[in-house]
């Protein structure tokens, strides 16, 4: 492990437990560390165990997938504003989420809202893919994912519109905005295989990105497979947007902002910046979490709000500065 | 070492290389030159394994290229092609450890006492060990011309093939590619270079091919491929009082 491997994994272990100390109930520090050992109150104990600490382990597992699955997806489409946020992955990803329940499927499996998550994820996927192969530069890709984006949120109205036993509107809106909030260690093993296995595609990946700096034609020449790395990195980053997005909703760009922030530190090798950007997207989704919770507002607000909030304007100033270098 | 027989390739259902065969034993030079469009590009890229060959067969070291895995190919030739475009800012040395993907597709600091070797030689080389350390796309465009030779000498294929290696290269840095590529040659290794500047190929190459409109049209030591014939017709040039090479009046 690199050192800045061990240094964000420190990170993230302090604001995991960080985490479990924050919170609407009033318990003394003293008496959360207790809890945290295992000891005290049987009801402190279900707070930090069974509330704040799945809660902070949601935050931080889907701030993971999204991280790795935008430095994939970075580096399958050589372009440092892709993310499963930007190019509409998650948008769809939420739609397939949406018509699970509002059509019921979700009563029939609990592996329903995660499949139709990952099916979603992974239909936007392969459609930017395949304008990708056919030559579709780095504006076209996200012109076809602004459409990806509005086009999900007009189905998901659609759904609304026409499902059998419809939801309140406040039910799309927590799928559009996202939050980790009352997530329970259930909705986490659900997506546990999912995330898993999305991560090890990606990271198999890795030196195959490498090689794709150079372009298909040489990194085939180099003996590289530019359509496996294709399509390990299709079917990764659909079942970890796809995971994350079951887990919370669609969260923008952490994806972006996490890559851009590692890839100096990693000398801007697509392989090497994955893992890093795994964990700092974790590590940012997490204490955005915790900065939810400690900030004074009378309704909490969306995680995915306060992602989009710090992330923007980042997106903002990296597309200035790509224009720029460009012209 | 490398041949190519009744070798034709198609793009976009348009014939652009039409039956084009030579054979290169190993230590040969060769450049490989034509007029804009004669296909020289294309039949490169087919010999490389990236572009597909529609009849005919490309042979390395006698076996057959097209039935050869990615990475075994890769270990036999190295191609340079005329397009290198770098997506990230990498590091120098990570640029040339690519050369080796098919070896160990590692970046430099991971590769092992071997590969960092035949990395570092390979920057050398191509008079290029000054930039090491340094982000690719701080590189002027001649410094990034070098390291992507410095790449090609990286590898361990005995068949070198480049695509207008010397294009965004100085006078000096021209000729000091060309005595690099003649000296691989001299040690063994076979190199075809696609060139547009016929004094430098007669200069350096003991072989000139040209093509034109896809088919071969000559194929010899200099003298004899670069005839004044050969110049008027496919080139449309001569040679002026001085030697110069002057544009032949229609």
């Amino acid at each position: 492990m690199s050192r800045l491997t061990v240094i964000l994994v420190l990170t993230a272990v302090a604001l995991l437990a960080g985490s479990a100390l924050v919170g609407t109930a009033p318990i003394s520090l003293a008496d959360s560390l207790t809890a945290l050992a295992g000891q005290g109150d049987a009801a402190t104990r279900t707070i930090l165990w069974e509330i704040r600490l799945p809660r902070a382990a949601a935050a931080f597992a889907v701030g993971a997938a999204l991280g790795l699955a935008g430095a994939g997806l970075q580096g399958l489409l050589q372009n440092p504003l892709a993310e499963p946020g930007v190019l509409g992955v998650s948008a769809f990803s939420a739609l397939g989420a949406v018509i699970a329940i509002f059509f019921g499927f979700a009563a029939v499996s609990s592996f329903a809202v995660p499949a139709a998550a990952i099916l979603g994820a992974a239909v936007a996927t392969v459609l930017l893919a395949f304008a990708a192969m056919r030559g579709a530069g780095s504006v076209t890709l996200l012109l076809i994912g602004i459409g990806l984006s509005s086009f999900a949120g007009a189905l998901m109205s659609l759904a609304l519109n026409m499902a059998p036993n419809p939801y309140s509107l406040s039910d799309l809106v927590n799928w559009m905005m996202g939050s980790v909030a009352n997530r329970s260690w259930a909705d986490l093993v659900l997506t546990a295989p999912a995330l898993m296995v999305g991560a090890a595609l990606v990271l198999v990946a890795g030196p195959g990105l490498r090689a794709l700096s150079l372009g298909e034609e040489t990194a085939a020449s180099l003996g590289a497979d530019p359509k496996r790395t294709r399509l390990l990195v299709i079917g990764g980053t659909s079942l970890l947007a796809g995971a994350g997005v079951a887990t919370a909703g669609a969260i923008g760009f952490v994806g972006i902002v996490a890559p851009h922030v590692m890839r100096p530190l990693v000398q801007h090798d697509p392989q090497r910046l994955l893992v890093p950007s795994a964990l700092f997207a974790g590590i940012i989704l997490l204490a955005a979490d915790i900065a939810i919770r400690v900030l004074p507002f009378q309704q909490e607000l969306r995680l995915g709000v306060a992602a989009a909030l710090a992330g923007g304007p980042v997106f903002i100033w990296i597309a200035a500065r790509l224009g720029r270098s460009s012209s | 070492m490398i041949s190519v027989d009744g070798l034709s390739v198609s793009l976009a259902g348009r014939r652009v290389v039409e039956e084009v065969s030579f054979a290169l034993e190993a230590g040969a030079f060769a450049a490989l030159t034509g007029p804009n469009g004669a296909g020289k590009s294309t039949a490169l890229k087919a010999m490389a394994g990236v572009a597909p060959v529609e009849a005919g067969n490309v042979r390395i070291g006698g076996e057959d290229a097209g039935a050869l895995s990615a990475p075994a190919r890769a270990r036999r030739l190295a191609w340079l092609a005329q397009a290198r475009p770098v997506a990230w800012n990498l590091r120098v040395e990570d640029v040339v450890a690519l050369g080796r993907f098919a070896e160990a597709p590692e970046a430099y600091d991971r590769m092992g006492a071997e590969g960092r070797g035949a990395v570092d030689a390979a920057l050398g080389k191509a008079d290029a060990a000054h930039l090491a350390g340094r982000p690719f796309q701080a590189l002027s465009g001649g410094e990034q011309a070098r390291v992507h030779l410095a790449r090609l000498l990286a590898s361990p294929a005995p068949v070198l093939l480049l695509d207008e290696p010397c294009a965004a290269l100085d006078i000096a840095h021209q000729l000091s590619l060309m005595e690099t590529l003649a000296a691989e040659a001299a040690a063994g290794r076979t190199v075809l270079v696609v060139l547009h500047d016929l004094e430098l190929a007669a200069r350096y190459c003991r072989r000139v091919i040209v093509l034109e409109a896809g088919r071969l049209v000559a194929d010899g030591a200099p003298e004899a491929a670069l005839s004044a014939d050969v110049l008027g017709r496919v080139f449309g040039v001569q040679r002026g009082t001085g030697g110069a090479l002057i544009r032949k009046p229609r």
